[in-house]
């Protein structure tokens, strides 16, 4: 059967034809970049910029303390900066998750054209300029701001408060450009709830508190967990927010990322640390892929 | 008992006043930007003293009544003109062809049969889930290393692979729900791949292509982290411009700049929203 044989061939030319700019692109302008990182981060830094190809392992050794050599010391600060970030980024989930759960419950009661308006009016603020949104936190927090000038007239307080660069106004910040990652997916689930579960638990005795903890909660869960994946992900390696809402009081390892890069030209040491951030995404990811697996051979959705 | 809860008067009435403060807490910041860029008071913003459309003006080079003091803080028309220049040719260039190829790689995806085709759908949003600051210093790595000079045209690559992502998670869900028994059709009536492409496939999609098309656009033209690091000196965009005035200070002229983007970005995005939501 020739014919069917050219239609073969055909096919398989339309898709070589059609998966080819794809392809490129993602090796050309991302894997190999991602590779040339990694292998930056085992460089040695160049006396002015740029970089020396020995093999120098010791970036690290700067961030976790093994290994060292002559020039190379442990600096512990890097090593509690990161520990502050991963503490900023949970603090954004937990933030973000603490907001929306309710919300979402809210929406999913609406019907029709109100519900369809309410989600619309939550998704609208993701297109909203990331530095836009920060900067009305800068205007709301500082110490000239409104929330300082709003409780000084009422004659609340004297002296301005420092709500600005604190671990505090860094999670604010993030709470609010990250809202939009946390709500969409939990709605997913919680517009998916299914009441008459909910029913059967409270007919067999269960009191509201019970329900919840062993229905409602389980139930949403897989929208809760994928929820707090997306944020936890753009909140642990973020350097915007903390650049402007923490000053250069809070420190995230986005920042020193930055730093050596843009001022110090250590590429290297900042490649070593992006890869730090990255194995920490990687790990998270994977995680959420093999739980992802479990429950679908276990034929939950 | 749990939904005759959620459905009693107390609680209906607790989460409707929940949802407000929830979009208060949403809209608030936004709507104080916007009062500020109307507010004469170039000292203390946050102290209203007079309506004026000064800051407004001064973007389009038409300011009347300014201080020396204000007149040092404020930027040219002709670069800011520049910088929205930069912004809009980014983004369309960037959104124009992740759109071609989001678009090519998602039909790929669902009309053929491979080998290795799950592995390969999860490289394919691997950009989507890698933190922009580390997709930002691997792609100045690369350019440096590989010569490439910075400018408007790496921007133009930089935003396309992971924009191409977006697009393609967009257009692969259109895609989903479509019912292939018309492409059948046209096959069988003896139309070759093209017509059928043309005249069938492509206008069911279609709401998913310009849906994808407008998100890529917004986001391109919103990006300040990847931008930040494949920028070179001539080739600042707006938000980069932003960012810079925000490090020297915060001043009125922000507050009108940020609004007008605003508007920009959600009426493009109102766009896209209602055209995803259409069946």
């Amino acid at each position: 059967m020739t014919s069917a044989d050219t239609i073969q061939k055909r096919k398989r030319r339309t898709l070589i034809l059609l998966l080819a700019p794809f392809s490129v692109m993602l090796s050309v302008f991302f894997l190999i970049p991602l590779g040339i990182m990694m292998i930056y981060s085992f460089l040695e830094p160049g006396l002015y910029g740029g970089v020396e190809w020995n093999w120098y392992p010791y970036n690290y050794g700067r961030i976790i303390g093994w290994p060292l050599n002559d020039y190379e010391e442990f600096e512990p600060i890097y090593l509690k900066i990161f520990l502050n970030s991963l503490q900023i980024a949970i603090m954004t989930v937990i933030g973000t998750f603490l907001l929306c759960y309710p919300a979402a419950f809210w929406v999913s009661r609406m019907k029709g054209a109100k519900k369809n308006f309410a989600l619309f009016l939550i998704t609208l603020p993701f297109f909203a300029n990331l530095l836009v949104r920060i900067y009305a936190w800068l205007l709301l927090l500082r110490p000239t701001g409104f929330f300082n000038t709003v409780l000084q007239s009422a004659g609340l307080i004297i002296e301005p408060l420092d709500l600005l660069f604190t671990n505090f106004s860094v999670i604010i910040g993030m709470v609010y450009i990250l809202t939009p990652f946390m709500f969409l997916p939990i709605y997913a689930n919680v517009e998916k709830l299914d009441y008459s579960l909910v029913r059967a638990s409270q007919d067999l005795g269960a009191n509201p508190l019970q329900t919840f903890r062993r229905v409602i909660l389980p139930l949403t869960a897989p929208g809760i967990i994928g929820g707090s994946v997306i944020v936890f992900i753009p909140a642990l390696g973020n350097f915007i927010v903390p650049s402007f809402l923490g000053g250069s009081k809070v420190q995230m390892t986005g920042n020193l990322i930055e730093r050596s890069f843009l001022q110090s030209r250590d590429w290297p040491f900042g490649a070593a640390l992006a890869l730090l951030i990255m194995a920490s995404v990687v790990a998270l990811v994977v995680f959420q892929l093999s739980r992802q697996a479990k429950a679908e051979s276990r034929g939950v959705s | 008992m749990f939904d005759k809860i959620l459905n009693s008067k107390v609680w209906a009435f607790f989460f409707k006043g929940y949802g407000f403060l929830f979009l208060g807490f949403l809209y608030m910041p936004l709507g104080l930007i916007f009062v500020y860029s109307f507010n004469a008071n170039s000292i203390n913003m946050a102290v209203w003293t007079e309506f004026t459309f000064d800051w407004y003006l001064t973007i389009f080079g038409g300011a009347s009544s300014q201080s020396s003091f204000d007149a040092a803080f404020t930027e040219s028309p002709e670069r800011i003109f520049e910088v929205v220049k930069h912004s809009v040719i980014v983004a369309l260039s960037a959104s124009t062809i992740s759109t071609v190829i989001g678009t090519a790689t998602a039909i790929a995806l669902a009309r053929y049969k491979f080998v290795g085709k799950r592995f390969y759908q999860a490289l394919l949003i691997l950009p989507m889930i890698v933190p922009d600051i580390v997709l930002g210093i691997a792609l100045l790595i690369f350019f440096v290393g590989a010569g490439f000079h910075l400018s408007l045209l790496t921007v133009i690559i930089g935003h396309t692979t992971f924009l191409s992502s977006y697009v393609f998670v967009v257009v692969s869900a259109r895609l989903a729900g479509m019912d292939t028994s018309l492409e059948q059709a046209s096959a069988d009536l003896g139309a070759g791949p093209i017509t059928t492409f043309r005249r069938v496939t492509l206008p069911q999609i279609m709401p998913g292509v310009v849906g994808g098309f407008l998100l890529a656009f917004i986001i391109s033209l919103d990006d300040v982290v990847i931008t930040y690091f494949i920028a070179g000196v001539g080739s600042q965009t707006l938000p980069l411009f932003i960012l810079a005035m925000m490090r020297r200070g915060l001043r009125p002229q922000i507050n009108a700049l940020a609004v007008l983007l605003l508007l920009f970005s959600f009426a493009v995005a109102a766009i896209g929203l209602y055209l995803r939501s259409r069946k």
